[in-house]
């Protein structure tokens, strides 16, 4: 998948678990477990405000896009 | 999600127009049957008593029972499909993908239902005489078509609706 979901890292980083942030942010913790594992197909506003929100970053902190995941899906186009 | 009466009414009465299309279909047969094997009295007790003149006639009737008994399984490919759709529904998950296929499935059986009635139809007319009239219930009919176009279109609104809905059960 091209946008890569960094929710492990930032809760490394603040040394909190998936349960603990999604008590935090009121959202079950299968959802969160769908987003962390990136099997998500999309993430709602208020979810990434509510994770920027507890987590004191930004959305580009959670979030990152991988342009390899691109070329590969052109190379196997071709 | 409230259950609707309905929907245990409409299980029940596709089950038994599922038995009455296959009696229907068992008739047709038998009487398709009949009109080789008894053919004097078969005829005549449908008001056709064989000769060389009423020959034509007869050729184009039993045409019509053939393409009556073709209809018997695409009546039941629509049938089973809606029954199938049902139980989706009673099941509370509609908005899945075998649903819009089964649609899709229905929308060509009754096409293809219609082009067999625009077909019964033509031979009835063909066949037709003053003397002897035939008056069948087939043809062309606009709400038939409209049905057609309709589960076309109906299909189509349920694989979107697939779609979307597995998009919204993928948002966090």
């Amino acid at each position: 998948m091209a946008i890569v979901v960094k929710l492990d890292d930032l809760l490394h980083e603040h040394r909190m678990t998936l349960t603990e942030l999604a008590k935090q942010i009121d959202i079950t913790l299968a959802n969160l477990s769908i987003l962390k594992t990136g099997k998500a197909r999309a993430i709602r506003f208020s979810t990434l405000e509510a994770i920027c929100d507890v987590l004191g970053c930004q959305p580009g902190d959670l979030l990152e896009f991988h342009s390899d995941s691109r070329a590969d899906k052109r190379s196997r186009a071709a | 999600m409230k259950h609707s009466s309905v929907l245990p009414v409409a299980w029940v009465t596709l089950r038994a127009v599922i038995a009455l299309n296959w009696l229907f279909g068992a008739a047709i047969l038998t009487l398709l049957m009949a009109t080789f094997i008894a053919e004097q009295w078969t005829f005549t007790a449908l008001g056709v008593a064989p000769s060389s003149e009423t020959h034509p006639m007869i050729i184009g009737m039993r045409a019509i029972v053939v393409l009556g008994l073709v209809a018997i399984p695409l009546n039941y490919a629509v049938l089973r499909r809606l029954l199938a759709i049902v139980e989706t529904v009673r099941g509370g998950d509609p908005f899945v993908a075998a649903n819009a296929y089964r649609l899709q499935v229905i929308a060509w059986a009754l096409l293809a239902l219609q082009l067999l009635s625009l077909v019964i139809g033509g031979i009835g007319k063909v066949i037709s005489t003053p003397a002897i009239p035939l008056h069948l219930d087939a043809g062309f009919s606009t709400s038939g078509w409209l049905a057609v176009l309709l589960t076309f279109v109906l299909a189509r609104v349920f694989a979107a609706g697939t779609l979307i809905r597995e998009d919204l059960e993928g948002t966090v």
